[in-house]
């Protein structure tokens, strides 16, 4: 025992108090009272904070007493049939089914494939010219007002330069400039950040894309390496589609999930 | 800087409470309340308070605790070496690297955030740039969970390390297990080590303070070193030999001739060897152990021959028993002498000494004739000295007494008075006497005061100071002395009489009730007084004219009082009817008053002259917001 742990060695050599044991047995049951009593008389952000915590923890508890409880009991396992094991009168017809099955689905894509794409957004709100460019006035009396700012976030390429500030219709501001986007594959569940490399399209409007404004459901050109992927002829994959799922004004980043 | 005292550092939170803490404080620290309506650069500036708020609040206290764990290079090299033996290097500092690198990100998120914030348009946008914000900043430091426990269990470990001063006068107790080191410890210094029969009782480093010539000397005992090369040794014997590297301290090693400790001899002398290079420049000490089982002339040849090359190396070996404490004061002395001449040698080689010998001057006084001046030792100095050397004790003391007596010893402090009379030794003296204190009075030179009072008296005595002069009174005055002697002694007769009486409660006085003439008389003529002119006396006057008043008088319907002068006093009529002819007067004038006081009832006043204005609705009891809980009442 080290030389100052003072408590430990009284009670080494003296021992406990003769009703320590005790006390330490009705200190620790009334605890539960103690609790209860705290959680009904808190009030504010104080209790909405301890009860929310307090209910995971009860969900917890729950959960694992559950879980004891079916380890106790034996359960009959009626619907546990062996696979392939099919009567033999449905083994012609499934066969069938499936047969249809296909051929619809391929009817379905012949007509979808003339417009649009298979993305996890399909359909998303469209914003308007007065929420996304914001008017600037400028001249010797502030009347013109020709100048649109960019108020949402937006991509510009590397090779990017700005026009001469006075000919300038459009202003991205760098505050709002992105150049990363975090990234997640939906099958490997994992998320990356990886480079953007365009904007491929955005739904709202064709001007945006130009612009190269990032709102939600936008189509972002990603760099891919990172991931490795490689095509069936062995050549590197290094750029990928990804659609965003967020807004990236309001959170300061840009959530997308890579289209496979 | 050579800090050895690791207890000031504070707390490291873990990451969930400091999370919760630093967020209730920006809640409460920080504005709370915003409208849609206000203009967006007041919004803007709300939310991006909040944002710094808690940026700041997350930097202070990461700065803190990256300040306040020692740097591994700036401390001594000693305790760089103990935190490495016991924490890890390299798991110390990366924990520390974690928080520093998390500190920068937390400053690099809020700075990304107040600058996109400057284009937030909306108070909804503005919002969720805060929580972003907010929740990134919490979540980098939920990752660092770990390194916060880790650091936490440093610190608490830390502050509870014994704290021992590397660069003052150590004594080092080394040796296999066993052996008496820590028994040798307690028995010099005031430390209470845990001694044990089994092996590795000590398991940290103890430390443990003694006196030696007027100086403050440390002896750190370490736990026992077995004899395996380096790099198999575990935490516990490296804390040995990380104290036996670094403290430039007088090494006493133990070793334990009888080998009960579970050790031969030729493996001890094997450690002792392994472990030499460490011994280097510091003043080395062998220390044979529990020589009470077994001294070292007992052993068997070899064994006695390795003590004998000790010896002839210039290495002191000592015999020691810790159970009967012989050469325990031998060892102590020896050890601090040499380690004091080494330091003594290495300042004089170095650069300060010449700060403080230029400073010091013995000066010799010239001899100015031819006689010769010895200096002066008083014998009694010369006896304590050699009493000292030879050290016997002088006189029995009360210590040993107690433990010769056991349980019939009584502590009986008046035995060493000093008296005149030798016999009073054990007598009783009272402390209080009739109210007063003995102890006020104790004078030593009362015996010879009392004499001169004496003498004082007498002297006056015989001149004649105290003869009262009797012939100077005349008989009267000496009949009114007796006759006031007389009534005093009678008064005190009847207040003695009095107090036998049981009287409860209070006592009426004697003028409140009335005495009846004839105890009156009697009494009188007890106490010698003339009554024989009974009707004209006083009191006889007063009895009659109280009589004539105390008989009660019909009141006749409308007669009214005839003399004023007789009835005034006794009966006068009440005022409500004061002034009225009849009944039917009396009755009209109740009626008057109740009518005129029944306006100022309605109007709650006392009469004409109240205008006091009633609070019926006190605003501080009516008005704000009722908070929860006091709904029922106000």
């Amino acid at each position: 025992m080290p030389q100052n742990e003072h408590i430990e060695l009284h009670r080494k050599r003296h021992g406990y108090r003769l009703d320590h044991h005790e006390r330490k047995r009705k200190k620790e049951s009334r605890e539960a009272h103690e609790r209860s009593h705290k959680a009904r008389k808190m009030i504010g952000l104080k209790a909405k904070l301890y009860h929310k915590q307090r209910h995971a923890e009860k969900i917890q508890m729950k959960k694992t007493i559950k879980m004891h409880e079916q380890r106790k009991t034996k359960q009959k396992d009626d619907d546990k049939t062996p696979e392939g094991a099919v009567p033999a009168y449905l083994l012609d017809r499934e066969g069938q089914t499936r047969a249809k099955v296909l051929s619809n689905m391929i009817k379905q894509k012949r007509k979808e494939k003339a417009g649009k794409w298979e993305v996890p957004l399909p359909k998303v709100r469209a914003q308007g010219e007065t929420e996304v460019l914001k008017v600037i006035r400028t001249g010797k009396r502030q009347k013109k007002a020709w100048k649109r700012m960019v108020t949402k976030v937006c991509f510009v390429g590397d090779g990017f330069t700005r026009k001469p500030p006075k000919y300038e219709r459009f202003i991205r501001p760098m505050g709002l400039r992105f150049k990363k986007a975090h990234v997640t594959h939906p099958e490997l569940k994992a998320t990356f950040c990886l480079p953007i490399l365009g904007v491929k399209k955005n739904p709202s409007s064709p001007l945006y894309t130009t612009l190269g404004v990032i709102t939600k459901g936008t189509v972002i050109e990603v760099n891919v390496s990172e991931l490795g992927l490689v095509t069936q002829g062995g050549k590197v994959i290094w750029g990928k589609y990804a659609q965003v799922t967020n807004n990236p004004e309001n959170d300061g980043c840009i959530n997308a999930v890579l289209l496979v | 800087m050579a800090l050895y005292n690791f207890k000031k550092i504070m707390v490291v939170p873990t990451a969930k409470e400091f999370i919760d803490v630093t967020l209730s404080k920006t809640q409460r620290k920080t504005p709370t309340v915003i409208h849609k309506h206000y203009q967006i650069h007041r919004i803007r500036h709300f939310y991006m308070r909040k944002v710094k708020f808690t940026q700041q609040n997350y930097h202070d206290r990461l700065t803190q605790i990256l300040t306040d764990f020692p740097k591994l290079d700036d401390i001594h090299p000693f305790y760089a070496d103990l935190m490495n033996v016991l924490y890890d290097k390299d798991h110390y500092k990366l924990a520390l690297g974690q928080i520093n690198i998390a500190r920068n990100l937390i400053d690099n998120v809020a700075k990304d955030y107040v600058r996109l914030m400057k284009y937030g348009d909306s108070m909804y946008r503005c919002k969720q740039l805060k929580r972003a914000a907010l929740g990134r900043m919490c979540t980098i430091l939920k990752r660092q969970k770990s390194s916060l426990e880790y650091l936490e269990q440093v610190r608490q470990h830390l502050s509870r390390l014994p704290s021992i001063d590397p660069n003052t006068r150590t004594l080092l107790l080394c040796g296999y297990p066993n052996v008496g080191k820590s028994s040798f410890i307690n028995k010099v210094t005031r430390a209470d080590v845990d001694v044990q029969p089994y092996a590795f009782t000590t398991k940290s480093l103890f430390v443990g303070h003694m006196d030696y010539r007027y100086l403050r000397w440390q002896v750190v005992d370490t736990p026992g070193i077995l004899d395996h090369p380096l790099e198999e040794r575990n935490t516990i014997e490296m804390q040995a030999i990380t104290a036996l590297a670094h403290l430039r301290a007088a090494v006493l090693y133990v070793m334990d001739p009888s080998e009960q400790c579970g050790h031969t001899l030729q493996e001890q002398l094997e450690l002792f060897n392994n472990i030499r290079p460490l011994f280097a420049n510091k003043p080395l000490i062998v220390v044979a152990n529990k020589c009470d089982v077994k001294k070292i002339s007992e052993l068997p040849e070899e064994n006695q021959k390795i003590f004998a090359d000790l010896s002839a190396e210039e290495i002191p070996v000592i015999e020691t028993s810790t159970l009967t404490e012989e050469g325990v004061i031998k060892v102590k002395t020896e050890a601090c002498d040499r380690l004091l001449a080494q330091r003594v040698n290495t300042k004089i080689k170095g650069k300060k000494v010449h700060d403080v010998l230029n400073r010091l001057h013995l000066a010799m006084p010239a001899k100015r004739d031819e006689k010769e001046r010895p200096p002066f030792i008083p014998e009694g100095a010369l006896n304590r000295r050699k009493a000292m050397e030879v050290d016997t004790p002088k006189r029995k003391l009360e210590r040993d007494l107690e433990m010769e007596l056991g349980d019939d010893y009584v502590l009986d402090l008046q035995k060493y008075w000093d008296l005149m009379n030798e016999d009073e030794k054990h007598d009783k003296i009272p402390e209080v006497w009739e109210g007063h204190n003995v102890a006020d009075y104790i004078d030593p030179d009362i015996m010879r005061k009392l004499e001169e009072l004496e003498k004082e008296e007498e002297l006056k005595e015989r001149a004649g100071e105290y003869e009262s002069d009797e012939e100077s009174e005349d008989e009267e005055m000496q009949e009114i002395r007796s006759l006031a002697k007389q009534i005093r002694e009678k008064k005190q007769l009847l207040v003695l009489e009095s107090k036998e009486k049981d009287v409860h409660g209070p006592r009426m006085p004697r003028t409140a009730t009335k005495v009846e003439k004839k105890k009156l008389e009697k009494e009188m003529s007890n106490l010698g007084l003339d009554m024989s002119d009974k009707n004209d006396s006083h009191y006889a006057l007063q009895a009659r004219r109280s009589r004539s008043l105390t008989r009660k008088r019909k009141r006749e319907a409308s007669a009214p009082p005839t003399s004023k002068t007789r009835s005034q006093s006794a009966s006068r009529p009440p005022r409500d009817q004061s002034g009225l002819r009849d009944v039917k007067m009396v009755k009209k004038a109740k009626k008057m008053m109740k009518n005129s006081q029944r306006d100022m009832n309605r109007q709650a006043r006392k009469g004409e002259s109240d205008r006091h204005v009633f609070d019926l609705k006190p605003k501080h009891l009516l008005s704000g917001k009722r908070k929860s809980g006091t709904k029922d009442r106000r």
